[in-house]
């Protein structure tokens, strides 16, 4: 049996659909996977959903997906086996209901990339298996036994930033506002930048990753450079727990340093790093320890297509906690 | 770095590792490049010293379970990005060596324990890691189901334990 890599070929798509690659989206069932943190900055899940409803696609929730789990495996909570047949179970949920599923957390992308890589691992796929068969033992749908390893998944992974790249001219015709040329500072995290999955060939594995800032300068703003771009933001898993001091401190770092070229925001395709980074309790105490009161604004992308779409403020950015500045860089982009 | 003698080296740590983990076979591999440390962001503000584990690792050296050193890594992966071998996971094996830790009882020492009980609370109870998740909730079904993939996990233990201490506090309260 061939466990296979589940990610999307976006080369492929490119290579068929050259003119809109959104063609190929057209007739696929879409799914949201719903990341927990999500929670606290709704404007992430809707301002995907809003906008591929706009674009006419098929979009839907699983409610059977639970928590993707990569925090308790990272955490030592949970077993490799355990963390496997947790991600199984989400995928079979997933493939019962969609072709394509958009992740708008690194963490959870990283998560269900890994789950899968793990078994490759003999014992630790014999060992799901056995976690998995002792569910449901007499629960048989479409002649699987609920729930199995499948190997022959129908369902593709693809994260948001991927996507939106991907369709770029038609989220670009689809905005009311544009960037009003704001300096931008561009985070990608750590389970963006550094997937494994790009070590498969030299030229990916060499290649700066540039999405961001493209979408950026065709939204009309100006990316600028700065020396920890592609740091941290300094939640590694339990490091705000166990060593706060150390944690916040790659935190203080990364904002510092977009502050100190004068970036007007951070901009990112991850909640985990929003939430590290616009956090206001650690703001707070990154201004106790490190003396210095930082208030650079952070936003998720999603959320920022959602205002450039000339979305309601409560349906991107109101609801969630802000960090200082949010509501002027809000009134800069929505100024008629 | 460490000094070692001849007579130092014992692959006996090593063979265990690589029982429990077998992808910890590939640390062999490591050339002591040090590119993993200059890219480290642990290393920017702590001890961390990711070749130094690695070596004490290959060296039959135990002491890195108790080294508070394992407990600063962000599980970043930049250290696999940039790795000129192809197949050495550090970041698995660092999991690795904090599990041994926590079962010989040396473990970290942790700020707030309480967040680790919450979300493993919120976990089991409700599938999530927030205290409600962004529209509709998970089914009682599913929430079972990750109940028993969890028996025997770190997890249910620490969901347990608080239960019993929240019970010997109220019995305290009561008396």
């Amino acid at each position: 049996m061939t466990i296979s890599n589940l990610s999307l070929d976006l080369d492929e798509i490119e290579r068929i659909y050259p003119e809109s690659p959104l063609d190929f989206f057209r007739d696929k069932k879409l799914c949201l996977f719903k990341a927990c943190l999500e929670k606290y900055f709704p404007g992430v899940r809707w301002g995907i959903q809003d906008l591929l409803e706009e674009l006419g696609l098929d979009v839907s929730m699983c409610v059977n997906q639970s928590c993707c789990s990569g925090t308790f495996f990272q955490r030592n909570l949970i077993t490799r086996a355990q963390f496997a047949a947790i991600n199984e179970r989400n995928i079979y949920e997933l493939d019962q209901q969609a072709d394509i599923v958009l992740f708008s957390c690194n963490g959870c992308y990283n998560s269900l990339m890994r789950g899968r890589e793990f078994l490759k691992n003999q014992d630790v796929k014999r060992k799901t298996e056995e976690i998995l068969n002792s569910l449901k033992k007499d629960l048989v749908i479409d002649n699987l036994k609920k729930y199995e390893i499948l190997e022959n998944l129908k369902i593709r992974f693809l994260h948001d930033l991927d996507f939106l790249y991907l369709i770029r001219n038609d989220v670009f015709n689809s905005l009311k506002f544009d960037l009003k040329d704001l300096k931008v500072a561009i985070h990608y995290g750590c389970h963006y930048l550094n997937l494994s999955r790009d070590k498969r060939t030299a030229d990916a594995y060499l290649r700066d990753k540039t999405k961001l800032d493209e979408l950026v300068t065709l939204f009309g703003g100006t990316p600028v450079d700065y020396q920890e771009r592609e740091a941290c933001c300094g939640w590694g898993a339990s490091q705000l727990l166990i060593n706060p001091k150390e944690a916040l401190k790659i935190t203080f770092n990364k904002l510092k340093s977009a502050e100190s070229v004068g970036a007007d925001f951070i901009l990112m395709p991850c909640p985990t790093c929003l939430y590290t980074l616009s956090k206001p309790e650690y703001r707070d105490k990154m201004n106790k320890w490190f003396g210095e009161k930082l208030d650079i604004p952070t936003i998720h992308l999603n959320e920022l297509i959602a205002i450039l779409r000339g979305c309601e403020e409560e349906r991107c950015i109101t609801l969630r906690r802000k960090t200082p500045r949010l509501d002027e860089i809000f009134e800069i982009i929505t100024r008629e | 770095m460490e000094e070692y003698s001849d007579s130092e080296w014992n692959w006996d740590f090593y063979k265990e590792l690589v029982d429990d983990v077998e992808e910890n076979k590939n640390i062999i591999q490591c050339i002591s490049c040090g590119k993993c440390v200059g890219d480290c962001p642990a290393t920017k503000v702590s001890n961390f010293n990711i070749r130094k584990i690695i070596q004490k690792v290959l060296r039959g050296d135990k002491s890195v379970l108790k080294d508070s050193d394992i407990w600063y890594c962000y599980l970043c992966e930049r250290c696999k990005r940039v790795c000129p071998k192809d197949n050495i996971n550090i970041p698995l094996l660092i999991i690795n060596l904090r599990n041994e830790s926590f079962k010989k009882g040396y473990g970290p020492r942790y700020n707030d324990l309480r967040k680790y009980v919450e979300m493993s609370e919120r976990f089991l109870i409700k599938g999530v890691v927030v205290e409600e998740q962004l529209g509709e909730p998970l089914p009682q079904e599913r929430i079972d189901e990750l109940n028993e993939i969890c028996n025997f996990a770190r997890i249910k233990y620490v969901f347990k334990a608080s239960k019993t201490n929240k019970n010997k506090k109220k019995k305290l309260k009561k008396s």
